[in-house]
C-alpha cells in the first residue's frame, strides 16, 4: 500500500461576512503523520479540516496535497477520505453498500468491491453486520461503518471530524487505541479534528493548536505540554489545567506571596509575571509557600486539591492517599524546572 | 352515547347519500321518460360495457390523471430543486406557490377560459401568436382541449408538490450530501443515489394525494370546457354529472359515479399497499 500523502496549507483566509473565521492558517503536515487540529469551539479547526476536504470554500491562500496545488477542486477530486462527527452514513443503504458507496462511484468492478468491502468491514470488525441499515445499528457500530467507508478506497488522506465524540466514554478510549492502530497500519496520513486536548495528546503524532482563527503552536502533543507559547495555550491543555500565579520575577528570582523561588536561569530586570505550573507537579510538604485548603476532590486513582494562595485559587493533582482537611493550613512546593513563565500584558511565554 | 350526535351526522351527511347512490344504481331513473321507472338491477352496469362514451370518459380520466400527476411530481421536484439552490427569498416563493392552490378551481377553470386561452385576448394565445405559432382555439379543438384542461390542473396543484417536496428536501441532513461529495459522487449519481431514494417517502404520498384528487376532478374541468368540445374532455365525473343533470338519466349517472368511486378506492388501496410494502 502506497504511503500516505502530505498536506501544505498556505495563508488560509477564510471569511463569514465581516467576521474572520480563520486568519492566515500555515501548515505542514508530513506523510504518515497522525496529525491532531485541536483548540475551543470556534477556534476554525473544523472550518480548516472542511477547506481540506475541499467541503467549503477559502478567501485567499492554497491547498496543497501531494505536492499539487487542489484549491477549488471539488472534494472528489482530491483522494481525501473523511469520517463525520455525526458519521453521515447513508440511511437507505445497507452497511455493505454503504462501505461500497465510495468505489461504485468510480465504476469499481463488482468482484473487486466486494472483495474490499468485506476486507474494511473486517478490519474495524463489522463483517457480521453487512446486511443491516444503519438505523439498526448502535452508535459505535455505526461510527466503524463510517470507518470502514472511509479507508475502503485506500485514500492518501484521512480526515477525521471528532469522531469520537459521540461515543460513551469507555468506547471513546477504546477506539482510540484501534483509531491509532489502523492508521499505522494502513500508514496513511490522517488529520483529526477533536476539542478533547486529551484525546489529541494521546492520539497525534504532532498536534496545532487553534485558538481564535490562528494556530497559535504547533509540535509535538510533549512538547505543546512542555513548552506551551502562551497562557491561552497553558490553560487550555491538562487536566486540571496549568495553574497561573502573580509573581514578581527578578534575575533568579521569583517571589510569590513573600516566598522567594529560585528559578533556573537568568531573567534581568524586576517585573510581574504570572507564574505557570501543572497541578500535577504541586507538592504538599511542610516547607512552602503558605496556602489553604478550600476543598478535595477524590478521582479514584488521585486526588484533586483546591487551596487559596492569597487570592490566587491553585489546584493540585496528588496521589490517592493523601489525607487532608478542608481548611488546614499546608504549604506547596515545586521544582524550578516545572515552572513557566507568562508575560501578563503580551500573554507569552518568557525565555530567558 | 356521548358520540352519537357525531354518529347520526355522519350517517345522515356521508353514508346515507352513498348508500342512496348505490340504490339509485340499481334503478331505472330516467326523468324524460318517467314511465319506465323502476328496479333495474345490474341493468346500468351492464349498459357500460357496450357504452362507447364509458370508455371514452374512462380512457381520458385515466389519461388526464397519470399527465397531471406525473407532471406534478416532475415540476414540482425540478422547481424544488432549483429553489433549494437559491439562498435568499424562499419564504417569498413559497407564499407564491401557496396562491394558486387557495383559488377555488371554478374560478382557475374560468380564469384560464377568459385571460389565458380565449382567441385573440388571452395571454397564452397572445404569446403563442407572438411566438409564430398562431392563433388557436385552445379549448374548442379537441386535442388541445385536453392538453388545456391537463394544463390548469397541473397549473393549479403543481405548487402543492412543490411545496411538500421543498420541505421534505430541506430536512435531509447536509452531512450526508457531502460524505458523497467526498466519496466521489457527481451531482448526477447524488440526484440518483442519495436525494431520490430519501425523498421516497414524500414522492409516494404526494402521488397517492394527487392520484386521488385529479381521478375526482370536476370544477376546473367544468368551468372551462364543461366537458367537450363534444366528449373532448369529458372524464368520467363529468360524464356522470351530465348524464344526471343535463340528460336527466339520473339512474345511468349514479352508476357510472358508483363506478368511479370503485377506481379511486381501489387505485389508493393498491398505492397504499405499495408504500407499506417496502
Amino acid at each position: 500500500m502506497s504511503r500516505g500523502g502530505s498536506v501544505s496549507l498556505r495563508n488560509i483566509v477564510k471569511r463569514h461576512g465581516s467576521l474572520t473565521v480563520l486568519k492566515g492558517v500555515d501548515l505542514d503536515i508530513r506523510p504518515g503523520e497522525f496529525f491532531a487540529l485541536l483548540g475551543p469551539s470556534g477556534s476554525g479547526k473544523t472550518t480548516t479540516l472542511r477547506i481540506l476536504a475541499g467541503l467549503e470554500s477559502h478567501d485567499a491562500g492554497s491547498v496543497v496535497l501531494d505536492g499539487r496545488d487542489v484549491t477549488g477542486s471539488e472534494p472528489g477530486e482530491r483522494d481525501v477520505a473523511m469520517v463525520f462527527q455525526s458519521y453521515a452514513l447513508y440511511p437507505h443503504m445497507s452497511v455493505y453498500e454503504n462501505i461500497a458507496f465510495p468505489l461504485r462511484m468510480v465504476k469499481t468492478p463488482n468482484a473487486e468491491i466486494d472483495r474490499a468491502v468485506r476486507e474494511s468491514a473486517s478490519r474495524v470488525k463489522i463483517a457480521h453486520l453487512l446486511e443491516r441499515r444503519p438505523g439498526q445499528l448502535s452508535g459505535g457500530q455505526q461510527q466503524r461503518c463510517a470507518l470502514a467507508r472511509a479507508i475502503v478506497r485506500k485514500p492518501r488522506l484521512f480526515l477525521l471530524d471528532e469522531p469520537l465524540s459521540n461515543l460513551d466514554a469507555k468506547l471513546r478510549l477504546e477506539t482510540r487505541v484501534e483509531l491509532r492502530k489502523l492508521q499505522r497500519a494502513l500508514d496513511v496520513t490522517a488529520v483529526y479534528v477533536t476539542h478533547d486536548q486529551e484525546e489529541a495528546m494521546t492520539i497525534a503524532d504532532r498536534l496545532a493548536v487553534f485558538m481564535d482563527g490562528n494556530i497559535v503552536q504547533v509540535g509535538t502533543p510533549e512538547e505543546v505540554f512542555r513548552r506551551p507559547v502562551s497562557i491561552e495555550v497553558a490553560t487550555f491543555l491538562g487536566s486540571p489545567p496549568m495553574n497561573l500565579i502573580p509573581a514578581r520575577l527578578a534575575g533568579r528570582e521569583a517571589a510569590i506571596e513573600g516566598h522567594r523561588l529560585q528559578l533556573e536561569s537568568d531573567y534581568g530586570a524586576e517585573r510581574e509575571v504570572l507564574l505557570g505550573v501543572q497541578p500535577s507537579r504541586i507538592d504538599i510538604g511542610a516547607e512552602g509557600i503558605p496556602a489553604q485548603v478550600d476543598l478535595v476532590e477524590h478521582l479514584g486513582d488521585s486526588v484533586i486539591v483546591d487551596l487559596a494562595l492569597g487570592a490566587t485559587r491553585v489546584r493540585a493533582k496528588l496521589p490517592e492517599r493523601t489525607r487532608l482537611a478542608e481548611g488546614a493550613n499546608v504549604h506547596l512546593r515545586f521544582d524550578a524546572s516545572d515552572v513557566h513563565l507568562f508575560d501578563p500584558q503580551t500573554r507569552q511565554r518568557i525565555t530567558a | 352515547m356521548l358520540f352519537a350526535p357525531a354518529l347520526v351526522l355522519l350517517v345522515v351527511t356521508t353514508s346515507a347519500p352513498l348508500v342512496y347512490l348505490l340504490w339509485t344504481s340499481l334503478m331505472r331513473i330516467d326523468l324524460t321518460m318517467p314511465f319506465l321507472s323502476g328496479f333495474a338491477g345490474a341493468a346500468n352496469y351492464v349498459k357500460m360495457g357496450s357504452d362507447p362514451r364509458f370508455w371514452n370518459s374512462l380512457l381520458l380520466t385515466l389519461i388526464y390523471t397519470t399527465t397531471t400527476v406525473v407532471l406534478q411530481v416532475v415540476l414540482g421536484l425540478s422547481l424544488a430543486l432549483l429553489v433549494m439552490q437559491i439562498p435568499r427569498g424562499q419564504t417569498v416563493l413559497r407564499v407564491a406557490a401557496i396562491l394558486p392552490i387557495v383559488l377555488a378551481p371554478v374560478v382557475v377553470g374560468l380564469f384560464w377560459r377568459t385571460l389565458l386561452l380565449s382567441p385573440d385576448f388571452g395571454l397564452v394565445d397572445l404569446v403563442s401568436h407572438a411566438l409564430g405559432f398562431g392563433s388557436h382555439a385552445w379549448l374548442g379543438d379537441p386535442q388541445l382541449a385536453l392538453v388545456s384542461v391537463i394544463a390548469i390542473h397541473t397549473w393549479q396543484w403543481t405548487p402543492f408538490a412543490f411545496l411538500v417536496l421543498l420541505a421534505s428536501l430541506a430536512s435531509l441532513p447536509p452531512d450526508v450530501f457531502e460524505a458523497a461529495r467526498i466519496d466521489r459522487a457527481n451531482a448526477w449519481q447524488r440526484f440518483r443515489r442519495i436525494t431520490l431514494p430519501l425523498l421516497r417517502p414524500a414522492i409516494v404520498i404526494v402521488v397517492i394525494m394527487r392520484t386521488m384528487i385529479a381521478l375526482s376532478a370536476f370544477a376546473a374541468i367544468f368551468a372551462a370546457t364543461g366537458g367537450g368540445p363534444g366528449t373532448a374532455t369529458e372524464i368520467l365525473n363529468l360524464y356522470a354529472y351530465r348524464t344526471s343533470f343535463t340528460e336527466f338519466n339520473l339512474g345511468y349517472g349514479a352508476a357510472l359515479a358508483v363506478v368511479l368511486l370503485a377506481i379511486t378506492l381501489v387505485i389508493s388501496f393498491l398505492m397504499f399497499r405499495m408504500r407499506r410494502g417496502r
